[in-house]
């Protein structure tokens, strides 16, 4: 078992595009979608009417807006006509009205600021928010991190194992090892422990990079973090590998991609699963990255720890073991059975 | 150590890929098994190694029935497709089987250097398989087969794709090979590389359609040439239908 896992290392250390795909890809990514997602100082620009009181002005001056003021006939062609124009406010005896381009993050950043500054001019209909996790005004970067760490621990090492699995298979080196009196345990274990072994190196540099260059902050201990991903990787080994066996060469692998992994990516935290109707919520129970992801974010946004985690924990070790039972079936085909 | 195969019948779906096979190869011969592609050559190698049960019938080894895990400690098996580790380099491929045998660190190493010497890539062992050519890989593939001294080394198709040159040196190590009491059984469709055998079985559409020396084998013939057996069974085959 040691030795097939060595192999397996020395075999990726060899090839420079898998050792990039696993250390290099998940950080660049990363990078992109903290600045994607990271905060914003973008000003959205409001239009008034020309004969808005000047306390009103005043008012929306003191908020992070570019203010405008303006005659129109119809704000939505005024909108459409001036393209830097996020919004245009109305007030008159028939009420407020806001008017916006389109649902989007710019608008609601707008409304938030018009919001702030309608509550100066009249205190008393001022809201407090709080939270009990998390905190007003944090980034979505902050918000949904987690979701990327589950993700890139599963994807890269999946994509990893099974294209490596699928050139074993069709090159006819897995032939000739099973030809061999290697157990096939020890096989699958090999693997598990060799591309593993990437794995520990992997979720050691996302961990560090995202907390310490990146600022992602977290209520509980990372070492949890750290142990999920490592299950996660162990288990996205044995992912790959069974999906290895329905494929015939490298391409259908990257053509599976649809079936396994993108649907994973919608039930790793990006959406509450309740909000999802017919409950296809409970599909979540038979996708790896949703054990991962829950217990990511339980650490990183509630602050769990062991016991808030173990039986997502467990969850993963039963995936990998079913997986693992599959892996032997499927490798028994070369031994006659 | 014979090889034994009684009434094997395998099927793939409703295909029948080897019908009804029985025959005993000898120990310490090299016999090939002759005919052409798609004949079940390579499935008769895999029932053989025990890559696969038969369905009807039996497989020994010895004594052994295969599959048989134990037995495979005495096998050695040359795939077609060369099955080597391209993202390293020869030695690294011969020292990752040579582990799963147990030899011991110090004899696998004097194993990889005598095994090395005798495909002459002693020269080539530290560059990665990849940089390799075609001809270097069917040599290195055979080294690996031959590492852990096998009783019985399988060669499926050995020489496909190799130079005239380079296929004699190779018919030169199995002669080697066999001299050290090693029984081989090769698979080929090359009619001239029968001639280096000490049996040839010839299959044709999963059957046995001769199995004897190869001298007498050619005297079956009016010209000496080993096609001829196979015109004659297309031929017989013809006539069943008819």
């Amino acid at each position: 078992m040691r030795n097939l896992a060595k192999r397996v290392i020395f075999q990726t250390l060899n090839d420079k595009r898998s050792v990039a795909l696993i250390l290099i890809a998940p950080l660049l990514i990363l990078t992109l979608v903290y600045f994607l997602l990271g905060d914003s100082d973008y000003v959205p620009t409001v239009v008034l009417d020309d004969n808005a009181p000047e306390q009103l002005v005043d008012a929306f001056e003191d908020e992070t807006l570019e203010v405008e003021q303006a005659t129109f006939d119809d704000p939505k062609v005024y909108i459409e006509d001036n393209e830097h124009v996020d919004a245009v406010f109305e007030m008159n005896q028939e009420g407020t009205t806001i008017t916006l381009r389109e649902p989007s993050t710019k608008s609601s950043k707008a409304v938030g600021e018009i919001q702030d500054a309608l509550t100066t001019l009249n205190p008393a209909a001022e809201i407090d928010t709080s939270f009990v996790y998390g905190e007003e005004g944090q980034s979505t970067f902050d918000s949904f991190g987690f979701v990327f760490l589950s993700l890139f621990s599963f994807f890269f090492v999946f994509i990893l194992s099974a294209m490596a699995l699928v050139k074993e298979r069709s090159g006819g080196t897995l032939e000739r090892l099973l030809m061999t009196p290697i157990k096939r345990g020890q096989v699958i274990l090999g693997y598990t422990l060799g591309y593993g072994t990437f794995a520990v190196v992997q979720s050691i540099f996302i961990v560090l990079y995202s907390i310490y260059v990146l600022g992602l902050s977290s209520l509980g201990n990372m070492a949890w973090v750290m142990l999920t991903m490592l299950l996660m990787a162990g288990t996205a080994v044995l992912f790959g590998a069974t999906i290895s066996v329905f494929a015939r060469s490298e391409l259908q692998v990257v053509q599976m991609i649809p079936f396994t992994i993108i649907p994973q990516v919608f039930f790793s935290g990006l959406i509450p699963l309740d909000l999802i109707p017919y409950g296809l919520g409970n599909l979540s129970y038979v996708m790896p990255i949703f054990y991962g992801a829950t217990a990511i974010k339980e650490v990183m946004i509630y602050g769990s720890g062991f016991s808030g985690i173990w039986m997502y924990l467990l969850g993963l070790i039963l995936y990998a073991g079913v997986l693992y039972l599959l892996n032997m079936q499927a490798l028994g085909k070369y031994r006659g059975h | 150590m014979n090889i034994q195969l009684q009434r094997v019948d395998k099927s793939f779906g409703d295909q029948l890929a080897i019908d009804n096979i029985d025959f005993t190869i000898p120990s310490g011969e090299i016999c090939c098994l002759l005919g052409p592609s798609g004949s079940g050559k390579t499935t008769l190698i895999r029932l053989m190694i025990g890559a696969l049960a038969p369905d009807k019938g039996s497989v020994h080894i010895g004594e052994t029935k295969m599959p048989n895990m134990d037995m495979l400690q005495q096998i050695g098996f040359m795939p077609q497709n060369d099955g080597l580790y391209e993202d390293l380099s020869a030695e690294a491929n011969l020292a990752f089987f040579g582990s799963i045998y147990k030899l011991g660190k110090k004899a696998l190493q004097e194993r990889i250097t005598e095994v090395l010497n005798l495909v002459d890539l002693t020269n080539d062992r530290n560059k990665l398989v990849r940089n390799f050519s075609g001809g270097m890989k069917k040599r290195l593939s055979l080294a690996i087969a031959i590492l852990h001294k096998p009783d019985v080394l399988f060669l499926d198709e050995p020489t496909v794709g190799i130079d005239p040159i380079l296929r004699r040196q190779i018919w030169g190590q199995f002669q080697v090979i066999r001299r050290e009491g090693t029984t081989i059984i090769v698979s080929t469709h090359v009619m001239d590389e029968v001639l280096e055998c000490d049996r040839a079985a010839l299959v044709y559409n999963g059957r046995l359609i001769a199995y004897d020396h190869v001298q007498d084998l050619l005297d079956q013939t009016e010209n000496g040439r080993v096609e001829e057996l196979f015109l004659i069974a297309g031929k017989e085959e013809v006539g069943d239908h008819a």
